[in-house]
C-alpha cells in the first residue's frame, strides 16, 4: 500500500475528574475527534489508544459532516486483540467534492470507560486521510474531551 | 459508479481498513427507515396505482373485516360478562367491526398499573382496549412504542434492520427491558443507539464485560443500551436512563437465509416470545410471568405478559423489498399486506396496518416460477484474507416424484400441555387425522401424547388397518391440553423403541415448542435418532422455531408450520406428498477445485422433492463445477451445478457461515463434554471475529457525553401480549 502516511501523531494526556460511581475508579468520557485539512477529505482512518491501559471503548458516534452518512466502523481486531483497548476507526464518503468536509471537522466521537486511579495517557494517530481523488492529503488530527462528560 | 468513484473506493478500501470493517459497511442499508406514519389500512388499491393485496391466513382474499375483530369481540365479551353489564356479545361476523370508545381517567390509571413508576404517566389511548370491569379503555403505559422492520431480500438471503423505539411515558427516569424474538438463524451483527439525531455504534464484547460496562454506566446515570442473547431466537434489549418524556431508539441489523419449500420462499419475522415451560431443576429458564408480577427478578429471564383485556401502545411496521432474481408469481402472507411490483422479479411489500397487534409471526411467502429455480452457488471472498465463503441452495431433482413409495412407520407425538390448549391442539389433531387418511396397507403408526408425562396409543406401532385407524381417531378425541411440557418424555417415547428396518420411520412432533430447556431436547434427539427421520409441525402463531428447526436438523428431516388459520389437511397432505417419494439419501458432494472446510450442516440431510437444502461453508481455491450424488431408491443420481461468479458484495455470506458455525458448536454442547470450555471458547472467538451476538458476546453502547440527573430510576419490563391463540390462563397463571 502506498501513500499511507502517518501524518500526525498526537500524544496527549488527559486529566479526568473524580467519578461519582459505585466503583470510584470507573468513569466515562466522550472524546471528540477533529480532523483539520485544507483539502476536502473523502476518507480517513485513525487509531486511539491509551498508554496506561485504562480505556475501554463503549461507543463510536457519527461526526458532524452530512457527507459521511453512516456511523464510522471500528476495527474489531483492534478491540479484540488489545490487552487494553485500542481502537482503529475509519470511514469514507462518495459524496461530491463540494459536500466533503475541509478545515476543522469533528469526524467522530469516541465514548470511553476509564478505570484505575491513574490519569489516562492517550495516543491519537491519524493513519491516513485521502482526497476526492483518492490521494493522500496532509491533515492533522486532534481531540477534545467533551465538557461535562467526565465525572 | 463512475471511474473516479471506483478509484476512490479502491484506494480507500486498500488503505483505510483492515478486513471486514469496510465489508460490513458495504453490506446493505445502514439502518432502519423511519416508520411510515401514513400507512393506509384496509385499502385494496390506492391512487398511486399500487397493487393492493389483502391476505388473511395463508390465502389471498379481498378486504373484509379487520383481523383484530375476533380478539376485540373476545375482549368485549369478557368485559361484559365480568362487569355484569349485560349479555355477552354475539361473535362478530366477518363484515362487522366493533369499536369501544372510552375516556381514560388518571384515577383508573393509578389503580390499575401496579408496576407504574409513578403518577403523571403520559399515556396513549387505544380505542380497542377494554377494561375488564368498566368497559373503558385499558391503557398500559410501557416504554416500547414502535418496532420498524425494514428487510431486503436478494435471492434467498435477507438483510433485516429492526428499529426499536423506546420512550419514557412516566415522570421519572426508567430503564426499559424488552425480551423479544428474532429468527433462529439471525446473524445479528450491527447495533446502534440513537438519541435524537445522534447515532452511537455499539461495541461487541464478551457478554460479562458488556454487562459490567452497562451496569456501571446505568448506575452513574449515563444513557446506555445492551443487547444480550438468551437463546438463538430470544434476545433482551436494555436501555438505561431514559428521561421522562424522552426517547432512545435502538437499531439492530441481521442476516439470514430463507427457507424454500415447494416453490415458495418464506420470510419470517417473529413478534413475540411465547411462554416457556421449564422443567424442574433447569438452570437457565425463561419464565412467563404476569405483568407486574413479583416473580420477576434478576436471577431468571422473564417474559411479562399482558393480562386479557390489556394492550400496550407497541405497534409495528414491516417493509420488505424483494429481488428474487427470477420471476415472482405470487405473494402470500399471514397478515394483511400491500404490495407493489416494479418488475416481474421484484416486489415491495408492507404490512397494511401499523396498528396490528404484534402477537404472531409475520410470514411472507413468495412463489417463484418453478421452471426457473436451479441449484445455486453463491460465493464471497474476503479481500484481505483470501478466505472464501459459500452458500449452496440445492434443489433436488424433480423426477424422483415418479418413483415408488416405501412402507412407512409413522410416529405422531402430540404436545398436550397447557399452552396447546384450544385451537393449537385442535389444529394438531386435525393434522394427525389427515395423516391417518394417508396411510396405506403395509404402513404402521403410533400416537404418543405428552405433557408432564407421556402415554401412547399402542404398546408398539399398529398396522394401518381400518379398525386401528378408527381406534386412533377415538384416542385423538380424548386428548386435552393441560399441565407442563416435559418434552423429554415425548422424545424418549418416540425414539426409544426398536426400529422396523422394513419401513421408513418418520417421527412427527406436533408442538408449539414452548419449553425453556431446548438444548436438553436437542441433545436427547441427537442421542436417540439412529435411523429415524424427524418431520415436525410447529403448531401455533408464534412457534419456538429454533427448537423445531434444530430437532429437524438432528433428525435429518424438516419442519412445517401450522398456523391457527391454516388448513391442517392441506399441510399434512403436502407433507405426505413429499415423504411419499423416495428421498435422495446418502448425499455426498464433489466440490471440484474448491478446497472446502467447515461445512454446515455437517451431516447432509436427505433431499426430498420440493424441499431445498442450504449448505454453507468456507473454501479456498477457485470455484468450479460441483457434483452432488445420492441414492434414489437403488439408483445413483447425480446433479451437476455449474460454477458461478464470485460476488464481493455478498459479505453477508461470511456472517451467515459464522452464525451456522456457532449454532453447530452450541448444539454440540448438548452432547459433548465441554468441561474445559473448548466449545464455549470456539463460540466466543467466532462471534468476536465475525462480530456476532451469541451466548458469550453482547453489544453495548454508552453515551458518555452526558450524565443524566439523579438515580437511574425504575426498571420497566416491556409486557407483551400472549401469542395469538394461546390461552393466558393455561400458560401464565398456571405457571
Amino acid at each position: 500500500m502506498r501513500a499511507l502516511i502517518v501524518s500526525l501523531i498526537l500524544m496527549g494526556s488527559c486529566c479526568l475528574g473524580q467519578a461519582f460511581a459505585e466503583d470510584d475508579s470507573v468513569r466515562f468520557s466522550a472524546m471528540d475527534i477533529y480532523l483539520t485539512s485544507a483539502e476536502p477529505v473523502a476518507a480517513w482512518q485513525f487509531e486511539l489508544n491509551d498508554h496506561h491501559g485504562l480505556m475501554k471503548v463503549v461507543g463510536v458516534e457519527k461526526g458532524e459532516s452530512a457527507a459521511y452518512a453512516r456511523v464510522p466502523y471500528y476495527d474489531r481486531e483492534a478491540v479484540r486483540l488489545g490487552e487494553a483497548d485500542r481502537i482503529v476507526v475509519a470511514d469514507y464518503s462518495l459524496a461530491d467534492v463540494a459536500r466533503l468536509p475541509s478545515d476543522r471537522t469533528r469526524i467522530a466521537t469516541v465514548h470511553l470507560m476509564l478505570s484505575g486511579d491513574d490519569d489516562a495517557d492517550f495516543n491519537l494517530f491519524l493513519i491516513t486521510a485521502t482526497t476526492y481523488d483518492g490521494l493522500a492529503t496532509d491533515a492533522s488530527i486532534s481531540f477534545e474531551v467533551q465538557t461535562g462528560s467526565e465525572q | 459508479m463512475t471511474r473516479r468513484e471506483l478509484r476512490v473506493m479502491f484506494r480507500v478500501m486498500s488503505a483505510v481498513f483492515v478486513c471486514a470493517v469496510i465489508a460490513v459497511g458495504c453490506a446493505g442499508k445502514e439502518q432502519a427507515m423511519p416508520p411510515d406514519s401514513g400507512t393506509p389500512s384496509g385499502s385494496q388499491s390506492d391512487a398511486s396505482g399500487m397493487e393492493g393485496i389483502m391476505t388473511t391466513g395463508s390465502r389471498i382474499e379481498s378486504a373484509r373485516a379487520r383481523p383484530q375483530n375476533r380478539q376485540l369481540s373476545a375482549y368485549a365479551d369478557l368485559a361484559l360478562k365480568r362487569s355484569g353489564a349485560g349479555p355477552a356479545l354475539a361473535p362478530l361476523s366477518a363484515d362487522e367491526e366493533l369499536w369501544v370508545i372510552a375516556t381514560p381517567s388518571v384515577d383508573d390509571q393509578k389503580s390499575r398499573d401496579d408496576d407504574s413508576p409513578g403518577s403523571g404517566a403520559m399515556v396513549a389511548s387505544f380505542p380497542d382496549d377494554i377494561d375488564e370491569k368498566t368497559g373503558a379503555a385499558r391503557e398500559i403505559p410501557l416504554p416500547l412504542k414502535h418496532t420498524a422492520v425494514n428487510a431486503r431480500i436478494d435471492g434467498y438471503i435477507s438483510t433485516v434492520n429492526v428499529r426499536q423505539e423506546f420512550s419514557n411515558p412516566f415522570d421519572q427516569k426508567i430503564e426499559a427491558v424488552y425480551l423479544f424474538p428474532l429468527p433462529e438463524k439471525a446473524a445479528v451483527s450491527e447495533f446502534l443507539m440513537i438519541i435524537g439525531d445522534r447515532k452511537i455504534r455499539g461495541i461487541l464484547r464478551e457478554k460479562e464485560e458488556a454487562e459490567a460496562i452497562y451496569r456501571e454506566a446505568r448506575s452513574q446515570g449515563y444513557q446506555a443500551s445492551l443487547l444480550v442473547q438468551h437463546r438463538p431466537n430470544v434476545f433482551e434489549q436494555k436501555v438505561a436512563n431514559i428521561e421522562p418524556g424522552k426517547s432512545i431508539d435502538v437499531d439492530i441489523q441481521y442476516f439470514h437465509t430463507l427457507a424454500y419449500n415447494d416453490g415458495w420462499y418464506s420470510f419470517v419475522f417473529p413478534t413475540v416470545v411465547g411462554p416457556r415451560y421449564n422443567p424442574p431443576g433447569h438452570s437457565d429458564p425463561i419464565v412467563p410471568v404476569a405483568r407486574g408480577s413479583a416473580q420477576a427478578n434478576e436471577k431468571h429471564t422473564t417474559v411479562p405478559y399482558l393480562r386479557p383485556g390489556e394492550r400496550s401502545g407497541h405497534d409495528i411496521s414491516i417493509d420488505v423489498e424483494i429481488d428474487a432474481g427470477v420471476a415472482i408469481e405470487e405473494l402470500r402472507s399471514t397478515h394483511e399486506i400491500v404490495a407493489s411490483r416494479a418488475t416481474p422479479e421484484s416486489a415491495t411489500v408492507r404490512l397494511a396496518s401499523q396498528s396490528t397487534i404484534p402477537n404472531r409471526d409475520f410470514v411472507l411467502n413468495f412463489q417463484v416460477a418453478g421452471n426457473t429455480v436451479k441449484s445455486n452457488l453463491m460465493t464471497y471472498r474476503d479481500p484481505e484474507l483470501g478466505q472464501g465463503y459459500f452458500t449452496l441452495m440445492l434443489y433436488p431433482p424433480s423426477d424422483n416424484a415418479s418413483l415408488a413409495r416405501r412402507p412407512m412407520e409413522m410416529v405422531f407425538v402430540l404436545d398436550c400441555s397447557g399452552s396447546m390448549s384450544g385451537r393449537p391442539l385442535e389444529q394438531a389433531k386435525n393434522a394427525v387425522r389427515a395423516a391417518l387418511g394417508q396411510l396405506r396397507e403395509g404402513d404402521t403408526f403410533q400416537i404418543i401424547r405428552f405433557s408432564e408425562d407421556s402415554t401412547q396409543l399402542g404398546a408398539t406401532p399398529l398396522p394401518a388397518t381400518r379398525q386401528n385407524l378408527q381406534l386412533a381417531r377415538q384416542y385423538l378425541r380424548s386428548l386435552r391440553g393441560t399441565g407442563g411440557t416435559q418434552m423429554i418424555e415425548g422424545v424418549k417415547a418416540a425414539l426409544d423403541f426398536p426400529h422396523d428396518p422394513a419401513r421408513l420411520r418418520f417421527v412427527s412432533f406436533m408442538t408449539d415448542g414452548y419449553i425453556g430447556n431446548e438444548i436438553d431436547i436437542i441433545g436427547a434427539v441427537h442421542d436417540r435418532i439412529r435411523d429415524s427421520r424427524i418431520f415436525s409441525f410447529g403448531v401455533g402463531s408464534s412457534v419456538n422455531r429454533y427448537l423445531l428447526e434444530r430437532m429437524a436438523k438432528e433428525g435429518r428431516g424438516a419442519v412445517a408450520y401450522l398456523g391457527p388459520q391454516d388448513s391442517a389437511t392441506n399441510i399434512m397432505n403436502g407433507f405426505f406428498k413429499r415423504i411419499s417419494h423416495p428421498a435422495l439419501t446418502d448425499v455426498s458432494i464433489d466440490w471440484g477445485n474448491m478446497a472446502v472446510a467447515d461445512v454446515y450442516p455437517a451431516k447432509l440431510p436427505d433431499m426430498f422433492v420440493g424441499r431445498a437444502v442450504v449448505i454453507t461453508g468456507k473454501y479456498l481455491g477457485a470455484t468450479g463445477n460441483i457434483t452432488v450424488s445420492g441414492m434414489a431408491g437403488s439408483k445413483t443420481q447425480r446433479l451437476n451445478i455449474p460454477a458461478t461468479q464470485n460476488d464481493n458484495s455478498k459479505t453477508s455470506i461470511s456472517k451467515i457461515w459464522a452464525r451456522l458455525r456457532i449454532a453447530d458448536l452450541t448444539d454440540r454442547q448438548a452432547w459433548e463434554d465441554d468441561t474445559h470450555g473448548e466449545l464455549a471458547n470456539a463460540i466466543k472467538n467466532t462471534a468476536l471475529e465475525y462480530q456476532l451476538v451469541s451466548d458469550y458476546t453482547s453489544f453495548v453502547a454508552v453515551d458518555a457525553s452526558r450524565r443524566t440527573d439523579g438515580e437511574f430510576g425504575v426498571t420497566v419490563p416491556q409486557a407483551v401480549p400472549v401469542p395469538d391463540g394461546v390461552r393466558y390462563e393455561t400458560t401464565v397463571e398456571q405457571h
